[in-house]
């Protein structure tokens, strides 16, 4: 089966072809003009299309298409409520519900906030557990913004999700949102002069549920990468065996394999540019104990952003802030655009 | 009839129309009845720092303010772009 990649940029959305090989791609679009899309999803219980759209002047909000990116409709109605005191700066992240729930939708926007939608995004209701978290005091903005950026889903369990916030950790819930637990206990945070290990406040820039294995999670944080094996209760720090930094955004798996595992690390946090002059993506295939480089391209030092790799049962698709979509297959590399506008996002999905 | 003029971004967001006649008292009424209402207000009902709202050729802050049932109300997209981060 071909694949459909939906390339998020700064300027509107691309789509992207693959055949059966992902050795030949064709690119459509933009769609959505004038938006700058921080992700874009298919969803894979009914095809329909969504994107988190954002305007300097417009604001935040969510477009879908349920024709392949012909017509959109955009979500009205989005944003927080008066008593919260904040408003709605940008929307980031669209997770689309389990299974088990269809018309389920969650959304993750600035500044640390989480909407859930159960009638295809038509409606919204904000999640008043992250909103008036206990220790939403101490979280603080990175680079991005506060933003709740990753959203991950357990497989089995409709009621047990994490999110990802930017600086504030992983949380889980274990009751559908109402309630949420910090899940940082062995994850970093670095840029702190004391208590590196805080309840709260690390930089997590993008964590992931292994879809095969019940309680395997794993994170691509400011301060490294890790693995859970225990729903993120305790976290392993893994980029110490082989990878030339710990600073990276990049994370996609093998849904076929848990121990699998794909990152992009970036020289530093104060240069955040490829290691090395390569756009490097590099593979464990035993759980983090060790990593291999696989060179997509060199030299090449724009790096690939949280949402820019994703991966379907066949590759790993990469997208860079230069423009250029990689796909990554039984390793060899296959260049599948280039010259887009900086791309922000990559996510793939079953050619219908 | 009350004219409201939109810019690009929504009028494609308006089904491609930029003129829409409105029965209208103030600035407010007729922003609302727009269906790109959501996109030049904020959850708040308040214009958006960077919408821009012109009556009769002049600048308008007062979303209160009563409007004549001739004016022509132009929304603009201030200028504004780049990257600050």
């Amino acid at each position: 089966m071909g694949v459909q990649l939906l390339v998020g940029t700064r300027k509107g959305l691309f789509t992207i072809r693959g055949d059966d090989e992902r050795r030949s791609f064709e690119v459509q679009g933009p769609y959505l003009k004038g938006w700058t899309i921080n992700h874009a999803v298919s969803d894979p219980r009914d095809g329909v299309l969504y994107a988190c759209t954002n305007n300097w002047v417009y604001g935040g909000t969510v477009h879908r298409s349920d024709d392949d990116g012909a017509t959109w409709e955009r979500s009205e109605n989005l944003g927080l409520p008066e008593e919260s005191g904040l408003k709605l700066a940008s929307t980031w992240h669209l997770e689309p519900g389990h299974t088990t729930e269809p018309g389920t939708l969650w959304l993750g926007g600035e500044p640390a906030v989480l909407f859930r939608s159960e009638d295809s995004g038509a409606s919204w209701e904000v999640n008043e557990a992250v909103l008036e978290h206990e220790t939403r005091a101490r979280w603080e903005p990175g680079a991005g913004g506060l933003i709740t950026h990753s959203i991950t889903l357990d497989r089995e369990d409709p009621k047990k999700l994490w999110i990802g916030i930017s600086a504030a950790g992983v949380f889980r819930t274990e009751d559908g949102g109402a309630t949420w637990k910090p899940a940082n206990q062995g994850t970093e945070a670095c840029f702190f002069p004391e208590n590196r290990f805080p309840e709260v406040g690390q930089c997590v820039h993008k964590v992931l549920a292994h879809p095969g294995r019940a309680g395997r999670l794993w994170q691509q944080n400011h301060c490294g990468v890790y693995r859970s094996d225990d729903s993120g209760e305790s976290w392993e720090r893994l980029d110490l065996n082989g990878l030339p930094s710990g600073f990276g955004f990049a994370l996609a798996l093998d849904p076929s394999d848990p121990d699998t595992a794909f990152v992009i690390p970036e020289e530093s946090a104060e240069n955040r540019v490829t290691c090395d002059g390569r756009i490097g993506i590099y593979r464990t295939t035993d759980a983090g104990v060790s990593w291999r480089l696989i060179v997509a391209e060199e030299p090449a030092w724009a790096a690939v952003l949280r949402e820019g790799m994703s991966f379907d049962d066949e590759a790993v698709y990469a997208g860079t802030q230069s423009g250029h979509v990689y796909a990554l297959r039984d390793g060899e590399v296959v260049e599948a655009a280039r010259h887009l506008p900086p791309i922000l996002s990559v996510e793939a999905a079953p050619l219908q | 009839m009350v004219v409201v003029l939109l810019p690009g971004l929504l009028a494609t967001e308006a089904g491609g129309q930029k003129r829409f006649e409105l029965d209208a008292a103030t600035l407010n009424e007729a922003l609302r009845a727009l269906p790109v209402a959501d996109l030049v207000l904020d959850e708040r009902g308040e214009v958006r720092p960077l919408v821009h709202v012109y009556v009769d050729g002049d600048r308008a802050h007062d979303l209160a303010a009563p409007l004549s049932p001739a004016a022509r109300v132009r929304i603009v997209a201030a200028i504004a772009g780049g990257q600050t981060a």
